[in-house]
């Protein structure tokens, strides 16, 4: 039983929880696109892959890895607020709003992952990883870069969650969440409240790119690898709540750490979407919708 | 909705571009056929196979206001079914694979209609979307499907017609056939939209509220639109196994979904002629593009995204406007 | 509405009627020219890149010293994408509008089953310079396909082998992709090894792009294996084996695999994770003979690049058509497969044999290991040994 626990179970568990910390940074991005703007961002796994990209060149400039972790997300500002002020704008307006933003950011997607292709070429990327060597806590072995994904990863949700709920912006982007027009009417710039929430929301999936790319490798097509999960957490959780998707985050990637030792892993996507499907139709504003 | 708001079906720019389009294709195959041009006939079927499944979606988006972006289940279920049994069954032919087609799209899209439909906008979308992703990945984890490298040796088909057969292995029959296919599934649907039920359709794209305050029970109709669109999917997806000759679980992807939506902005929402010109010029695109740059994904994801944000109503739209630009101009000089 | 369809209707019939009748016609012959369906762009294209250097030079060379029977060869290329429904697409494309004579070039397996089938119905000739799987000329062979590359169970009998010399008490575990080709190939090579005695102790089988292989150590660290066999590819690979490092796995174990597992399109994202790797190829560019030094010369003035299996397969199939076309004294399709029957021809591995009963290249194999970031030989093993039974049945 402790073998079991320490061999089989265990890892899984803690794995589960690093990659679940990862997962929950790029779907509070898409949940608060989602949540705050209504657009479903269908690129968002491309600005995930984004972020991995910028991170292999700013390393080929000579920049280290800690480096390249707060510059990043810094350049994918400015390039959030030119995609939202540039393409999602024309839209906003139009009743269609919901599908025209899909297909937008569809269309987005297909040209992002080209461009990938074009500028880094097709071979696989991996920068070197930063923490090397294994820590050992109660028999079970944990890479050391995992454990600092994890409590960094940990420390930025918990910063999301005091701006958004503890301090003045916050408030403001709440508000503009929940009634766009009266927030206006109180002077509140609301179309900067967008750009910036849609520059911050891509941002996070970038930061996430940088953080898992010495395990998980570069590649143009990246952005594939954790849509799927990203938009499951979003919905489970309720789109726009940000409890919701750190909850739904942990479960979702718990659910998928630990069936894969009892089902055929091939099935793990199936089973994740079923999940998905099930909810969207018996309770579609998410499991864990209790507050913004 | 403004994607594509069109009026109803059966204005004069429709039925110009509608016979415009069949009489350029009967021409097409003439011309191609004497010069034996076999890969563009068969590139051209192709391309007509698959508007059957941006018909399917244009009906759902495009006069019922259903944004699927998971008819691919229905196509690749018709394709494999086809394949299924033709490989596996003896002394089955065209007729038994368009029936089982049109059996299994009809049952399962009743069950799946009967639970998606309650969802509104964007979590219909989703659903539809995940249902195609787990009914393609199952099929890809199924050893006795052909897992991942799907179904091959689908063989030639000769179709008995009663009083004359076509061999599906001359490339102009097949085009031929398949330009008939279309245009019955096109003259059908045209039919259909231009019923009271397609009526009602219409109308509850654009407020269902009222229509269900006059009375009707939208949910029927929507559930309706939803297994007539999975029919017509499924009867398209059969004709591709006879064409290519094998299956794949890729046919059942989100990237022929997505296709099918991009057909169908790029032809006209809410035309029905509009998605067979957006089916051409779209595997046109992509034939052509990718034989002179590797880059088509850039070329065509620009070509689409600026077609949804200046051209919403698609190509028929832009003609509608050059024509009534030229006949405007015409009256008043 | 119903006048509309009516006239519809009419067009029907007249359409039908035009359905029956579709004249025939003949191709014409001038250069004679070979279609090159690889992946130009996608997760391939490096290998697609290596298969047009080597078809390039090698068409250079041979229209530079007179051609194929004095006439030229003219290569077209179009990209096959990896995607089975674009590679049959092209094909057809090849045969039908380019009139090519002699198709080559893809390389995913699948793909090539199907530009088989196309071959069959353009009767005409196709070669693969890649594909691995066993099946292309096993169960699934076909009259008009041929294989001029070593196959997956040529270069697991060629590591079986090895092990069998170095390591033949070791425990060894399998792992492959979930879809037919990864685990068709691990079950070859765990055949191949159970035959020779060895002992293998398990076999995994993880998703198609699995992104974290951690799931999976637990049962590695279960069954103490001192070698793994891998059929991974591209970015598995490089997340299989750094998610090793990671957790301080590898350096207690021997790892291997089939050739596609680490090729020059992922060996530099794994740094030194790939350290100690083996494998078995029909080629590496360091072989010694006269003919390969002239070769990998040649090609690396004109690309600046290395070659690989790809690029040198690629380069050989050239040369393989002319010899048949020579023998057959014309390109006619018949003709021209009686005489690559059990041709011999000169490659710069070497000479090959190409088995009339299956159309399977027969060729000496190389175990490479790589040390230092490369590739470099450890051993070789002769064709006669390392090739399977012809099991094909058709023809």
């Amino acid at each position: 039983m402790i073998e079991y626990l320490q061999f089989v179970l265990g890892p899984q568990v803690i794995n589960g929880l690093t990659i679940g910390v990862a997962i929950i940074l790029v779907s509070l991005g898409l949940s608060i696109i989602f949540g705050l703007l209504d657009v479903v961002n269908m690129a968002h796994g491309e600005f995930y892959a984004m972020g991995a990209f910028v991170s292999m060149t700013l390393y080929a400039l000579g920049l280290g890895f800690w480096a390249a972790l707060i510059i990043t997300p810094l350049l994918m500002m400015p390039i959030g607020a030119l995609v939202e002020r540039g393409l999602i704008r024309f839209v906003y307006h139009s009743p269609d709003r919901h599908t025209l933003t899909l297909l937008l950011t569809i269309g987005l997607s297909i040209i992002l992952k080209d461009l990938y292709d074009v500028l880094y070429g097709p071979n696989t990327m991996k920068p070197d990883n930063p923490i090397s060597g294994v820590t050992e806590i109660a028999g079970i072995i944990i890479p050391n870069y995992r454990l600092f994904l994890l409590v960094f990863g940990t420390v930025i949700i918990t910063l999301t969650w005091f701006v958004l709920f503890r301090t003045r912006l916050g408030a403001v982007i709440r508000a503009a969440a929940h009634d766009k027009d009266m927030t206006a009417s109180l002077g509140v710039p609301v179309r900067l409240i967008y750009s910036g929430a849609f520059a911050f929301g891509i941002s996070l999936a970038a930061l996430a790119g940088v953080l898992l790319a010495p395990i998980y490798s570069v590649f143009p097509t990246m952005g594939h690898d954790f849509i799927l999960l990203a938009f499951t957490v979003v919905i489970v959780g309720g789109i726009g709540s940000f409890w919701g998707t750190v909850v739904a985050g942990l479960l979702l990637t718990q659910i998928e750490s630990i069936a894969s030792l009892y089902i055929a892993p091939n099935w793990g996507e199936p089973l994740i979407f079923s999940i998905m499907i099930a909810v969207l139709i018996v309770r579609p504003q998410g499991l864990f919708n209790w507050s913004r | 909705m403004t994607v594509g708001a069109q009026k109803l079906n059966g204005t004069a720019s429709t039925r110009f571009l509608a016979w415009l389009f069949f009489i350029v294709a009967i021409a097409f195959a003439i011309v191609a056929g004497i010069s034996q041009e076999i890969f563009y006939l068969r590139l051209a079927t192709e391309a007509l196979i698959f508007s059957g499944i941006a018909l399917s979606v244009d009906l759902l988006l495009g006069y019922t206001g259903l944004f699927s972006l998971g008819q691919a289940l229905f196509f690749g279920m018709g394709a494999y079914l086809t394949a299924l049994l033709l490989t596996e069954g003896s002394g089955y032919g065209f007729w038994s694979a368009l029936g089982l087609s049109l059996l299994a799209s009809t049952v399962v899209s009743l069950i799946i209609g009967a639970i998606a439909i309650r969802s509104k906008g964007v979590y219909f979308i989703l659903i539809t979307f995940g249902l195609a992703q787990v009914a393609g990945q199952s099929v890809y984890n199924t050893r006795s499907l052909g897992g991942s490298d799907g179904i091959t040796g689908i063989p030639v088909l000769d179709i008995d017609f009663g009083f004359f057969n076509v061999n599906l292995g001359d490339p102009v029959s097949f085009f031929m056939l398949s330009l008939v296919f279309v245009l019955v599934l096109y003259l059908g649907l045209l039919y259909l939209t231009s019923t009271p039920f397609g009526r009602v359709l219409i109308a509850i794209r654009s407020n269902e509220e009222r229509v269900r305050a006059l009375g009707y029970n939208p949910w029927r109709y929507k559930l309706a639109s939803y297994v007539i669109a999975a029919d017509v999917a499924a009867l398209a997806g059969t004709l591709y196994p006879l064409l290519r000759g094998f299956v794949s679980p890729e046919l059942m992807y989100f990237d022929i979904s997505v296709n099918a939506v991009i057909m169908v902005i790029l032809g006209g929402t809410g035309t029905l002629i509009g998605p067979l010109y957006g089916s051409v010029f779209l595997i046109a695109l992509k034939t052509f593009i990718s034989s002179w740059t590797l880059h088509h994904g850039i070329v065509i994801g620009i070509i689409f995204m600026l077609t949804v944000i200046f051209f919403p109503a698609g190509f028929v739209g832009l003609y509608k406007r050059l024509a009534t630009a030229i006949t405007r101009r015409g009256q008043t000089s | 509405m119903n006048k509309v369809i009516c006239q519809f209707a009419t067009g029907i019939t007249a359409a039908l009627v035009a359905a029956a009748c579709a004249p025939a016609f003949a191709a014409n012959d001038q250069p004679i020219k070979i279609g090159v369906l690889t992946p130009l762009s996608g997760a391939y294209a490096p290998i697609g890149q290596q298969v047009k250097w080597g078809t390039e030079l090698a068409v250079e060379e041979i229209n530079a010293s007179g051609g194929i029977a004095g006439r030229q060869i003219q290569l077209i290329f179009e990209d096959g994408e990896a995607d089975p429904a674009v590679m049959t697409r092209k094909a057809e494309k090849l045969f039908q509008s380019d009139k090519v004579d002699f198709l080559t070039g893809v390389v995913n397996s699948g793909g090539t089953i199907a530009v088989g089938q196309v071959a069959e119905r353009n009767k005409r000739l196709a070669s693969t310079t890649v594909s691995l799987s066993d099946a292309i000329t096993g169960v699934r062979c076909s009259p008009n396909l041929f294989r001029v590359n070593a196959p997956g169970g040529m270069q697991a009998t060629g590591l079986v082998q090895w092990i069998k010399t170095h390591q033949a008490d070791a425990r060894i575990l399998a792992v492959g992709p979930d879809y037919e080709m990864g685990r068709n190939t691990v079950a070859g090579f765990v055949s191949t090894a159970k035959e020779a005695g060895l002992n293998i102790v398990g076999e995994l089988f993880p998703p198609l792009g699995e992104k974290d292989f951690t799931s999976y150590f637990g049962q590695i660290r279960q069954s103490r294996p001192a070698i793994i066999y891998t059929s991974t590819a591209g970015n598995d690979t490089v997340r299989f084996f750094s998610q090793l490092e990671e957790y301080g796995l590898r350096s207690r174990m021997t790892l291997a695999g089939a050739s596609v597992a680490v090729t020059a399109q992922n060996i530099q994202a794994m740094g030194n994770t790939a350290e100690g790797f083996v494998t078995v190829a029909g080629y590496s560019p360091d072989l010694d003979t006269p003919e390969n030094k002239k070769f990998t010369s040649d090609f690396q003035k004109k690309t600046n690049a290395t070659p690989d299996l790809y690029g040198a397969d690629s380069y050989g199939v050239v040369y393989f058509y002319k010899a048949a076309v020579e023998k057959a004294g014309g390109t006619d399709t018949d003709a021209v497969r009686t005489a690559m029957r059990g041709l011999t021809w000169d490659t710069p591995q070497g000479k090959k044999e190409m088995r009339a009963g299956d159309h399977q290249a027969i060729m000496d194999v190389y175990v490479l290991q790589v040390k230092d970031g490369r590739f470099t030989i450890v051993d070789k093993i002769k064709g006669a040994d390392a090739a399977g039974a012809d099991t094909c049945e058709r023809f």
